[in-house]
């Protein structure tokens, strides 16, 4: 199928022919091996190529406010954390009573943020550049459950659903005379009104939902087949192999490391 | 043909027009479907949602049930499709036969459980509303056709022919490569047929089937049932309208309050006699009959000429949605803005040059095929969507700068789908809705109390609306438009999901409001109807608006 849709042009057609499962391996791998490895250069140069893809893919919006979302929280503790109570800390930079913040603290925090960066940005990146359809029947054909595919697929889409519906509600209220103003009191007035037909609706949804894709066999234990096609080649597959086997080789030598230094 | 028997229960027997006949005497093929329903509760109900239903359905056998909104078709449809499963949300105190294996259920905890994949492989059920069939994790509509076929296991080759011929039969051929999402209403009920046929189950219940149709989905629906028939599907359709398409079928089967009040073949209803006068008895008023599609009748006069501007006026509008991006940013992005429009090839205007002037008191009517962009047109009277080129001024205003909810003062929006529109826990909070900021509480609490009352929902004023039954629902949403008193009436599909009682409310309203200085735009795919109402018809096709 991923020839045959009129609008696509031969640009992206190209960047199609990815497997998702080539795509989903890669960001696996390179998070694990990050967080093995725990190397900042590496963390850097893994957060640099994220970024670079990101604003290449077109991803960029989505990807650096979700990573903002998840980051900066995480970042500021991990800071707290080990920038003021680091308890190896020798160079110590300032002191407020049991508080210190020490040089080997900061280093610490900054490598433990890189690392999360890097992990987290890697899989934003492939969450919102992955085309659902082709993960959900590359991962069908390899005999996934039906159910699980659904599930992992309904994940994926079920935000930019949820926020088509609640576009439309908002724009039956506005025709209904709510005038939504940029400011905070009134957004938060319109999301109040929006949230109850919103839930009420996606849980009557949920419901007929269910009946239709049992009706529809989803739950069908028996070999099951793939309408889309997806392209893949032995390059690929071996792509993968190399990349699960490098990402299992830096968890042993991980491991190996740990046990012969403690 | 095999003679469907469908019998009331001998609590109703006098009423039924076969009574007396035994329920499977007398019938050659065996029943693939029956159903024998001494009573339905819901969890949550007092009363019982069914009682005394009985319907059997033989292989090639064409059924009608007939009933108003309200009157439990949606629940027996489900009922007999497996998608209500006795037990889960009411209990049942009878029988569901399938292909001679019957159940028996007392609403005990030793009842059968219905398994819904096997039940689902007999009986196809396509729901109301269209949009909740889909699995919404498919990207084309082709996809979302072959997603049955897929859990089957089927080949490849195989899914390929299958979705073509769908496809073909429905009228879906040149939307196979679009998003499903952005499909319009017409067209998305053509899909979740195209989703509950393409498997080819024996039995076939459909709810509804013919709203937001237009004509040629009508008749291809008709070509597809008969077509169905042929190859020994039994078929059932529940509606609260008399369809041409009903007047073939085997058997008419008329609901009303949860029970069977007359059946038999539509011939004995009185079905064929333009006025009802011999069946007038059989059928409740509440079910519609078709519009009388009299091409010959006198249009209405139309308002005389008006001082001061017009109440709405379009100049040279022209509307495309954006092209599409593949990526998946933007491809979320622009489905997340996506209204469902029509079958417009991606990139291709919406809107050509549209010009459009409403007097006061002038109703308008534009039809058009489905997905020819006419929700797409209404939604420009109040800017929910503003035109790439071109201007639209209501009472001589250009809207372009105003937020629509300012807009809304003067323009009120009727949406297809109501649930989108009902928010409140109440049916007389729904209609007061930010009523007193337009006219003050005391004023608020007269219009919201009169607005009830031109529906028809006075009484219901403290229920939920969430819990009306769908053409309520449409009427409750009509109420919310009409208590605002606008300048501009636009209503979308305003017939879809009323029945005939809600259809002469929807009637009255329109021309009430109409006569008290309202200009009305409706669009709708129903022609007929147009005619009965409007002062001109204007169509829409190809995105240019042109007088019918």
């Amino acid at each position: 199928m991923t020839a045959s849709s009129a609008g696509r042009t031969a640009a992206p057609a190209r960047r199609e022919r990815l497997n998702p499962l080539t795509s989903l391996t890669a960001a696996a791998a390179t998070a694990v091996i990050t967080t093995a490895a725990g190397s900042w250069p590496l963390s850097l140069a893994v957060v640099a190529a994220c970024l670079g893809l990101s604003v290449a893919g077109g991803t960029a919006r989505r990807v650096l406010p979700a990573g903002a979302a998840v980051l900066v929280p995480l970042g500021l503790s991990l800071l707290w954390l080990h920038g003021l109570f680091f308890p190896e800390g020798r160079t110590v930079l300032a002191a407020w009573g049991p508080a210190r913040i020490t040089q080997e603290g900061l280093e610490f925090a900054g490598q433990r943020i890189l690392q999360l960066a890097a992990v987290v940005l890697v899989l934003l990146l492939f969450s919102f550049s992955v085309r659902v359809p082709d993960l959900v029947a590359a991962l069908s054909a390899r005999g996934v459950q039906g159910r699980f595919a659904f599930v992992l697929a309904s994940t994926l889409t079920l935000l930019p659903a949820i926020a088509a519906r609640a576009q439309r509600i908002r724009q039956a209220q506005e025709s209904r005379g709510l005038v939504v103003s940029g400011s905070l009191v009134s957004r938060a007035r319109a999301f109040r009104l929006q949230a109850v037909p919103l839930v009420l609706s996606l849980i009557e949804d949920a419901g007929t939902r269910a009946a239709a894709l049992e009706a529809r066999g989803l739950s069908n234990t028996g070999p099951r087949t793939s309408y889309r096609e997806v392209a893949d080649s032995g390059l690929q597959r071996a792509a993968r192999t190399v990349l699960v086997l490098a990402a299992l080789a830096a968890v042993v030598l991980r491991v190996a490391q740990a046990g012969a230094g403690g | 043909m095999a003679e469907p028997v469908v019998t009331s229960s001998p609590g109703n027997a006098g009423k039924a027009s076969n009574a007396g006949k035994d329920s499977n005497a007398g019938v050659p093929g065996k029943p693939v479907l029956a159903a024998g329903i001494r009573q339905f509760t819901f969890h949550d109900g007092q009363t019982p949602a069914l009682q005394d239903v009985t319907v059997s359905f033989a292989p090639g056998s064409f059924t009608a049930i007939l009933g108003a909104s309200g009157s439990g078709k949606s629940t027996l449809g489900r009922l007999l499709a497996g998608w209500l499963p006795p037990g889960g949300h009411g209990l049942l105190a009878g029988f569901l036969e399938l292909s001679g294996t019957r159940l028996e259920f007392d609403g005990g905890p030793g009842d059968p459980r219905i398994d819904a994949a096997q039940w689902g492989r007999h009986v196809g059920f396509v729901p109301q509303d269209p949009g909740s069939v889909l699995s919404t994790v498919r990207a084309t509509v082709a996809e979302e056709l072959a997603f049955g076929l897929e859990n089957a296991g089927t080949e490849r080759a195989d899914m390929q022919v299958a979705v073509e011929r769908t496809a073909g039969l429905l009228g879906l051929r040149n939307q196979l490569d679009q998003d499903p999402a952005r499909l319009s209403g017409g067209q998305l009920r053509r899909l979740a047929i195209g989703c509950t046929i393409i498997a080819g189950p024996p039995v076939l219940v459909m709810d509804e089937p013919f709203a937001s149709l237009d004509t040629a989905g009508a008749d291809d629906l008709a070509t597809l049932v008969r077509d169905l028939l042929k190859r020994g599907t039994a078929v059932v359709i529940l509606s609260q309208m008399v369809d041409p398409l009903l007047l073939d079928a085997d058997t008419w089967v008329v609901l009303s309050g949860g029970t069977v009040t007359a059946c038999g073949p539509p011939a004995g209803m009185g079905a064929g006699h333009a006025e009802g006068s011999n069946g007038a008895g059989m059928l409740p008023r509440a079910i519609r009959r078709p519009a009388e599609r009299n091409a010959a009748a006198p249009p209405k006069p139309p308002p005389g000429p008006q001082a001061g501007p017009a109440a709405l006026q379009l100049r040279g509008v022209s509307f495309a949605y954006p092209a599409p991006q593949t990526h998946g940013e933007r491809r979320r992005k622009r489905w997340v803005k996506a209204v469902r429009t029509g079958d417009s090839t991606p990139g291709t205007p919406v809107l050509q040059d549209v010009h459009l002037t409403v007097q006061s008191g002038e109703i308008v009517a534009v039809t058009g095929p489905n997905g020819a962009g006419k929700s797409t047109l209404l939604r420009h009277f109040n800017g929910l969507l503003k035109p790439t080129a071109g201007t639209v001024l209501v009472s001589g205003n250009d809207i372009s700068g105003a937020p629509v909810g300012r807009t809304a003062a003067a323009v009120g929006l009727l949406f297809q789908q109501p649930r989108d529109q009902l928010f409140e826990r109440t049916v007389l909070r729904e209609v007061s809705f930010g009523l007193d900021r337009l006219v003050g509480p005391d004023m608020a609490a007269e219009r919201a109390v009169a607005a009830l009352q031109a529906v028809g929902l006075a009484k219901a004023a403290h229920g939920h609306p969430a819990e009306l039954p769908a053409s309520a629902q449409r009427l409750l949403a009509l109420a919310t438009v009409l208590a605002r008193r606008p300048a501009v009436l636009a209503l979308d599909e305003p017939t879809v999901a009323l029945d005939g009682d809600g259809l002469a409310l929807l009637d009255a309203a329109v021309g009430s409001a109409a006569a008290e200085g309202a200009a009305v735009v409706l669009v709708t795919h129903d022609l007929g109807y147009a005619r009965t109402v409007a002062h001109r018809i204007l169509t829409l096709d190809g995105g240019r608006l042109a007088t019918a």
